[in-house]
């Protein structure tokens, strides 16, 4: 045991005590919080300016003036104050209470400039396909954005219990889709604007009755209640799986290079003289498990430290952090082994790449079915990969993060699933390793590989 | 007691190719022997074997009165054929992490280090990468990791492969004085000059089996010294005549003068005196049996154009070309 602890401390302190590790272990939440802090300035649309000139054919005479009317300066201003008013509503529900002047700085840079839009009266009975070509006609002006065609039957109906007509919309070659949507917005609103005048309706009132704001929700446990926290519930099984996944390959691959690197070097047959393969192989594995602990209890210290500064610690099921642990570890024995064992089968990280091509698919998986699980815990899908090993690990501590916890007899009935799958790709790994490190030359394909583990 | 290493009928197969077959050897306690023959003779998987870093299809092997090294890993130190040491790792911290695998730990150990290093000429290295080492002075370190812990048994595969003479020199001293430490040390070479310089005993092998088990007194006392070195007194003179005087069997070039080989039965006293009388000679003397000559009398079986074949594939792997 001591020997197994002494190859355990080498490689953990080969490993953590290097810059590069640091660097890597805190790379992450520097670009995170870097990402906060700097995203928004850098991603927001505040430098688009929607701008253009639409040429209308109205054949109802009533909607043009009230698409003038939405775009005068006055109307634009009193729109963005309804959406300042709506996204404050929810910004308040998920981040409590923010001052409503950097909200309002907020909405103004990302809503960008006031547009710029020239509107052309086209006759009624303008050829179409005659204003079309107006679309490519090239300008020193504003440049030729969209010819609106208003349905004749869009206010009032051609006869009546007919159906209202809408409008077609033609839009010049690279039209941005802000632009596009800023037209669906602001003619649907005229030609609403002028159903409503034709019937002599108070278009105030009727958005008055139409308007229900959402109201915070407040979640009742047991324990009290608290404000909602509306996507917890997506983002922490997420958040779970990437920690998962990070532990796995850290630790994975730490043992990989490790083991390469002692074959090249030749150094392995001097630790061979004085611990036996299966010492070594114990060794390692435990120093990448420390490897990979460290890490995941950083990120996990950092998280908690964050949900703790926005008083939403209590979200937390403390339950999930065990079972994290409890699944990391089974996860990391199966995935880890068998990542020591193809280290061991190989001469260098180039002949590693096709060996390792499977375990990197296996690690892929959950990315590809976390939104669906996550969404559906109790699916066939979700049950189905939550006792698959070795997936069985990722798809579990989702089921168990998402908003429909599983059965604990499922809960465990996985986890005796993974200590099988542990005990099976532990003694695969250490077959392939007993006789691959003392192996030089050709890398070994698969069916040498299957040979090595029936001969030893 | 039981002797440091005894192996009993052991064979070692990979795949169709039989490496080591039917070998039995025995090393007393305080031994220094020679495990010699060419590259590919199964040394290094016999020596693997005793390690217990091989398993044997058959037989036995018994290690200072264990049944497997690893029961006995702290008091074995090994050099093996293939070594190394990790690059980016410091000479100290190095010879720690292997003395502390091998059970030596302990307040003075990093003083047994400096010791140790000051020994091999290497002090002051403590402190340096691996990587910062020339390839004489990491061979120096990894004899020292193999030796810190003070073994019973020293076990060497090609320990001087790679040397330049003067580290060949001060390594063989290691060596002696490991042993007159009270080691038993057993290495391997395909260099059978520098086992004639070291051991007390040799133990050849040829194609995995064992072809001569003998102190080297034995060998020389059993194998008839049949070899003459003859110089002419007249570097000009024609010695073509030599082939032809009774007794003479092969005459062939050796360094500035000749090497003449005796027919099996002939008294080397009167060949040497119808030598000189047939040439001058500035030199003449009764050559005493090399390893290379029993090891090829061993393995040709008489045959000239096997034992021909033999000296030069031995001569190439000396000078480190392929055999």
């Amino acid at each position: 045991m001591t020997r197994i602890l002494h190859v355990a401390l080498r490689d953990f302190l080969a490993t953590v005590a290097t810059k590069g590790f640091v660097f890597g272990l805190l790379v992450l939440p520097v670009v995170l919080a870097l990402l906060a802090i700097v995203g928004p300035r850098i991603f927001n649309d505040q430098a688009y300016r929607i701008e253009g000139e639409y040429a209308v054919i109205d054949p109802t005479g009533v909607v043009l003036p009230e698409l003038r009317a939405e775009l005068e300066p006055e109307a634009v201003a009193r729109r963005r104050r309804e959406e300042f008013a709506r996204t404050a509503g929810w910004a308040r529900e998920v981040l409590g209470d923010m001052a409503d002047a950097a909200l309002r700085q907020s909405m103004d840079e990302a809503l960008g400039p006031a547009p710029d839009i020239r509107l052309t009266a086209l006759p009624a009975d303008a050829d179409v396909e005659a204003a079309k070509s107006w679309l490519n006609e090239q300008t020193d002006g504003l440049p030729h954005a969209a010819l609106i065609v208003v349905h004749g039957h869009a206010v009032e109906p051609a006869a009546p219990g007919g159906e209202l007509g809408a409008y077609d919309l033609y839009t010049a070659p690279g039209l941005d889709d802000r632009d596009l949507a800023f037209i669906y917005r602001n003619v649907r609103d005229a030609i609403v604007d002028a159903r409503v005048g034709a019937r002599s309706l108070d278009r105030a009132a009727l958005d008055a009755l139409l308007r229900v704001p959402r109201q915070p929700s407040t979640t009742v446990s047991p324990d009290g209640e608290r404000t909602t926290v509306r996507g917890f519930n997506r983002i922490l099984p997420f958040a779970f799986m990437a920690l998962l996944l990070m532990g796995i390959m850290a630790g994975g691959q730490t043992m990989l290079t490790s083991t390469i690197e002692e074959k090249s070097t030749r150094v392995v047959e001097v630790l061979l003289s004085a611990v036996s393969p299966m010492e070594l192989m114990a060794g390692k594995l435990l120093g990448a498990v420390a490897i990979s602990l460290l890490m995941i209890g950083l990120y996990l210290g950092i998280g908690l430290v964050a949900l703790s500064s926005f008083s939403m610690l209590g979200l937390l099921d403390p339950w999930l952090i065990l079972y994290l642990l409890i699944f990391f570890l089974i996860g990391f024995f199966v995935i880890g082994s068998l990542m020591l064992a193809v280290g061991a089968a190989v001469n260098d990280m180039t002949e590693a790449q096709s060996l390792q091509m499977p375990l990197m698919l296996v690690v892929m998986l959950p990315w590809i079915f976390w939104p669906a699980v996550s969404r559906n815990p109790d699916s066939v899908l979700a049950v189905t990969v939550s006792h698959l090993p070795p997936v069985n690990t990722f798809g579990m501590l989702l089921r168990l993060a998402s908003s429909q916890p599983p059965p604990w007899w499922e809960v465990w009935l996985s986890i005796g699933t993974g200590l099988v799958s542990v005990v099976a790709a532990v003694w695969v790994a250490a077959k392939v390793f007993r006789i691959g490190l003392l192996m030089y030359g050709k890398p070994p394909d698969f069916r040498t590989l299957i040979r090595w583990v029936r001969a030893a | 007691m039981d002797p440091a290493i005894r192996m009993t009928a052991v064979t070692k197969t990979f795949g169709r190719m039989t490496a080591v077959d039917d070998l039995h050897l025995e090393v007393p306690r305080g031994g220094l022997y020679g495990f010699i023959g060419p590259n590919g003779a199964g040394k290094t998987t016999a020596i693997r074997m005793i390690m217990s870093i091989l398993l044997p299809d058959a037989g036995e092997i018994s290690i200072l009165g264990h049944s497997s090294a690893l029961e006995a890993k702290d008091r074995i130190g090994y050099l093996p054929e293939e070594r190394g040491l990790y690059k980016r790792m410091k000479v100290r911290p190095f010879l720690r992490y292997l003395a502390r695998l091998k059970g030596a730990d302990g307040p003075d150990l990093d003083r047994r280090i400096a010791g140790a290093l000051e020994r091999v000429g290497l002090g002051g290295v403590e402190s340096k990468r691996c990587d910062e080492l020339s390839k004489g002075m990491s061979q120096k370190v990894q004899f020292v990791a193999a030796t810190i812990h003070a073994p019973d048994l020293l076990i060497l595969d090609e320990p001087f492969s790679g040397l330049d003479p003067v580290s060949m020199r001060m390594l063989r001293d290691l060596i002696l004085a490991e042993h007159r430490r009270g080691a038993t040390v057993l290495f391997s070479t395909h260099v059978m000059p520098q086992a004639e310089e070291i051991c007390e005993h040799v133990i050849m092998v040829h194609e995995g089996r064992k072809v001569l088990d003998a102190d080297l007194d034995d060998i020389r006392g059993r194998y008839d010294p049949r070899s003459i070195r003859f110089e002419p007194l007249d570097p000009g003179a024609d010695t073509t005549g030599l082939a032809s005087v009774p007794g003479v069997e092969r005459i062939r070039p050796d360094g500035q003068g000749l090497e003449i080989l005796l027919a099996a039965g002939t008294d080397p006293a009167s060949a040497m005196r119808r030598i000189m009388d047939a040439t001058a000679a500035a030199r003449i003397e009764l050559a005493r049996p090399r390893l290379e000559d029993v090891f090829v009398d061993l393995v040709a079986g008489g045959g000239a154009a096997e034992a021909d074949r033999l000296r030069v594939a031995l001569r190439n792997a000396a000078e480190g070309e392929p055999a």
